[in-house]
């Protein structure tokens, strides 16, 4: 019997902590070791909200094995200050944050490919001013090579662009809450889901 | 039957401090060991055994110059004439002999390189090779001015053995570029005079010292020409004719301190020695013959500072954060480059790879004549021991650390733009926070307990925003819709800079939740005309 050969097995995702989003992911979760785009129209729609429990997950220190570090969460370039209070307050690690502001657009993809490729981020969030295919696919391999996770955040423009990431979502206002729409997912199929956050 | 076994050790051992000797009446004691007279008194008694190995480096002069030109020629001043001092391999082929005149050796060999005598480069040539020895040895001291000395009985076991370890330093001095002569006895002097002879012996029992020093010149001495040509004048051609003098004579002929020289180098007084130790920080010279503006070139000399670097830290488990390199031109003021990093190391290959961003990025005014290193405070060195494989959770391949990482971000876009964060226990929200410097020495203490209860933003606004007004209601986007509040927050007098607010959870017409306060300290800004104003502080991303 053929039962489909080469087809890509879905591989285990970080749970994002809303069940509604996590059933309509591949894996259950984030994919891992790749690049998720959030595509925003305004800062502040509800897209750190979205990650934080995810995060959060990657900083706790798992007591059973005091050998293993948690990994760092590197900011590159965000468009405000991250604030540690509320940082802390989603359980986020503060000891293990890293604020990245460079100069100019490509040492901000230097930058989060560095942190990606190195192995000691567990995620790495930017907002980089443009994201052309050649460097989301780099950022792509960088997040396979350093077993990370790149988050970077895009406008809404970037729509019609095309890219290498696993994901790509977009976040716009619903009527109650933050409506949240998949446009791409490696392995899942899109759709659309209200009032997540 | 041990005591019997370990009297004649005992016997070299004790012997009176110099002091005592010189001044006790009953040292008048003939220098043959088969004189008459009592033996020394025994004041002291240590049973330490030493054993020393001498590098005497006659070619000290020509190597301090610089290794490779065989055609070079160095000479020194003697009573106002320029004479040859030493000459290279193909000077010496050519006929040049020490004592020529220049214009002679030109003449021979016209090809020649003629190079004046340095004595302070020599000397620091002389601490490189005494710092380059502390890795076989913590005793190392410059005994003179091409002497250098190592008390090995200490390294033995370490270097497994006499053999291996004297193999292990003639290599390293070949490699270096060094002629040496080694030897290798219970008594410093007997190993220097030993080397300066060319014997190349090791005399491990003090009692079989005196035969091996009978044969010696007394060139090998180094005593000033006067005595020795008068210990000529006598018949005495070696140490062995010397030490059948009578020691009263020989005290009043020739000074107590040459006695003393004699007793210690056969073991019958002890001869103290003053570790040699190198300067805790390093600084280093290249110099160059010419301008150089090449930077691949000036990148393999910044290389080779740094392996010294490596080197000099390395014997003394060592590392720096900082280190400073400073190109030296010929008509514009130095250029310097610090380098910093987030933890102490000293690999050279590290360095080098945080040099190289930031030289890229480098800009020279002109060629470069010298380069110069100086190493910063140094600590030390803590190093990670690695992890057990058997765990069930694999860790994380790692192929660089955080520190390393932040150290190459750093190293490209700047210092101020890579940092840590913090919590601070403050009520104002502006300085509820800090940011953490990764490369402070020791990492401040992260503040993890605190829990906030409070909702607070997860973006903040540098500085907040005054809201424009329409009917006495803010406005961002349109009409806010207010979700929570009012939270007041106030005072800080203490460092003056005192909050009055009213802090309030909003929400906007496109959804995007708000961190808005009320400024009820009005008056102060003078912004608005006696009205509260209105601010945006965060946003809820």
């Amino acid at each position: 019997m053929w039962r489909g050969r080469g087809q890509p097995r879905a591989s285990e995702g970080l749970p994002s902590g809303y069940e509604q989003l996590d059933r309509h992911l591949p894996g259950g979760g984030w994919p891992q070791q790749a690049l998720t785009e959030i595509l925003i129209g305004q800062y502040g729609i509800g897209e750190l909200q979205l990650l934080m429990p995810a995060l959060a997950s990657l900083c706790v220190e798992d007591p059973g094995a005091d050998h293993i570090e948690p990994g760092w969460i590197a900011w590159v370039a965000p468009p405000f200050q991250p604030y540690p209070p509320a940082l802390q307050k989603w359980g986020i690690n503060l000891s293990r944050v890293l604020i990245v502001r460079p100069r100019n657009d490509s040492e901000v993809l230097w930058s989060a490919e560095q942190a990606l490729s190195s192995g000691t981020c567990a995620a790495v969030l930017l907002w980089p001013q443009a994201l052309d295919d050649q460097a989301s696919r780099r950022l792509q391999l960088a997040a396979e090579k350093g077993a990370s996770w790149a988050v970077a955040f895009r406008p809404l423009t970037a729509r019609s662009e095309p890219s290498a990431a696993a994901l790509r979502i977009e976040l716009s206002a619903g009527s109650r809450g933050t409506r949240l729409s998949i446009l791409k997912s490696r392995g899942g199929s899109p759709a659309v889901l209200h009032d997540v956050v | 039957m041990a005591r019997v076994r370990q009297s004649p050790v005992i016997a070299w051992d004790r012997a009176p401090t110099p002091d005592a000797a010189t001044q006790h009446p009953q040292y008048a004691l003939p220098l043959a060991e088969t004189g008459h007279g009592p033996t020394p008194v025994s004041v002291t008694a240590t049973k330490v055994r030493r054993l020393w190995f001498c590098i005497y480096l006659p070619n000290l002069p020509l190597e301090a110059c610089g290794p490779g030109d065989k055609a070079l020629v160095v000479i020194e001043e003697q009573q106002g004439v320029h004479r040859v001092l030493l000459a290279g391999e193909h000077a010496c082929a050519a006929g040049v002999l020490p004592g020529q005149s220049p214009n002679a050796a030109l003449a021979l060999l016209p090809t020649l390189r003629l190079e004046e005598r340095s004595v302070i480069r020599e000397q620091q040539v002389l601490e490189l090779l005494a710092t380059w020895l502390e890795q076989f040895s913590s005793f190392v001291c410059i005994a003179g001015p091409d002497v250098l000395l190592l008390e090995i009985a200490g390294s033995l076991r370490l270097f497994d053995g006499l053999q291996s370890l004297r193999q292990q330093i003639a290599a390293g001095l070949e490699t270096q570029g060094f002629a040496a002569s080694l030897a290798i006895a219970a008594t410093p002097l007997a190993a220097t005079w030993l080397a300066r002879g060319r014997r190349r012996t090791c005399i491990r029992e003090l009692a079989n010292i005196t035969a091996a020093l009978r044969q010696l010149p007394l060139h090998c001495l180094d005593w000033p020409p006067a005595a020795t040509e008068s210990l000529r004048g006598m018949g005495v051609t070696n140490i062995g004719d010397c030490l059948r003098l009578p020691r009263e004579g020989f005290a009043r002929r020739f000074g107590v301190k040459r006695l003393l020289q004699l007793d210690r180098a056969l073991g019958r007084l002890p001869d103290p020695r003053n570790s040699w130790r190198a300067p805790e920080r390093f600084c280093a010279d290249f110099e160059m013959t010419e301008e150089q503006d090449d930077r691949e070139l000036l990148l393999a000399i910044c290389r080779e500072l740094l392996l010294a670097h490596e080197k000099f830290l390395l014997a003394r488990q060592l590392g720096t954060q900082r280190l400073l390199f400073t190109f030296f031109h010929l008509k514009a003021k130095a250029t310097s480059l610090p380098l910093g990093g987030v933890q102490a190391d000293r690999a050279a290959d590290h360095w080098f790879g945080l040099l190289r961003l930031r030289f890229e990025q480098l800009s020279l005014p002109e060629p470069v004549i010298a380069i110069r290193l100086r190493g910063g405070s140094t600590q030390a060195l803590h190093t990670e021991s690695g992890r057990l494989a058997f765990h069930g959770k694999a860790p994380r391949e790692q192929y660089y650390s955080m520190t390393q990482l932040a150290e190459q971000l750093a190293a490209r876009i700047g210092n101020e733009s890579v940092h840590g964060v913090t919590a601070v226990a403050d009520h104002r929200p502006q300085y509820a926070w800090s940011a953490r410097d990764l490369f402070a020495t020791k990492a401040a203490d992260v503040l993890t307990r605190i829990r906030y209860g409070l909702k607070r933003p997860l973006w903040m606004l540098p500085e907040p925003a005054l809201l424009t007004m329409r009917d006495g209601h803010p406005l961002h986007q349109g009409k806010l819709r207010f979700v929570e509040g009012p939270e007041r927050l106030e005072t800080g007098w203490w460092d003056k800079d005192g909050i009055a607010r009213d802090y309030y959870t909003a929400m906007n017409p496109a959804g995007v939740g708000l961190w808005v306060f009320r400024n009820r300290n009005c008056r102060r800004d003078g912004q608005t005309n006696g009205e509260a104003a209105w601010y945006l502080h965060g946003i809820f991303g």
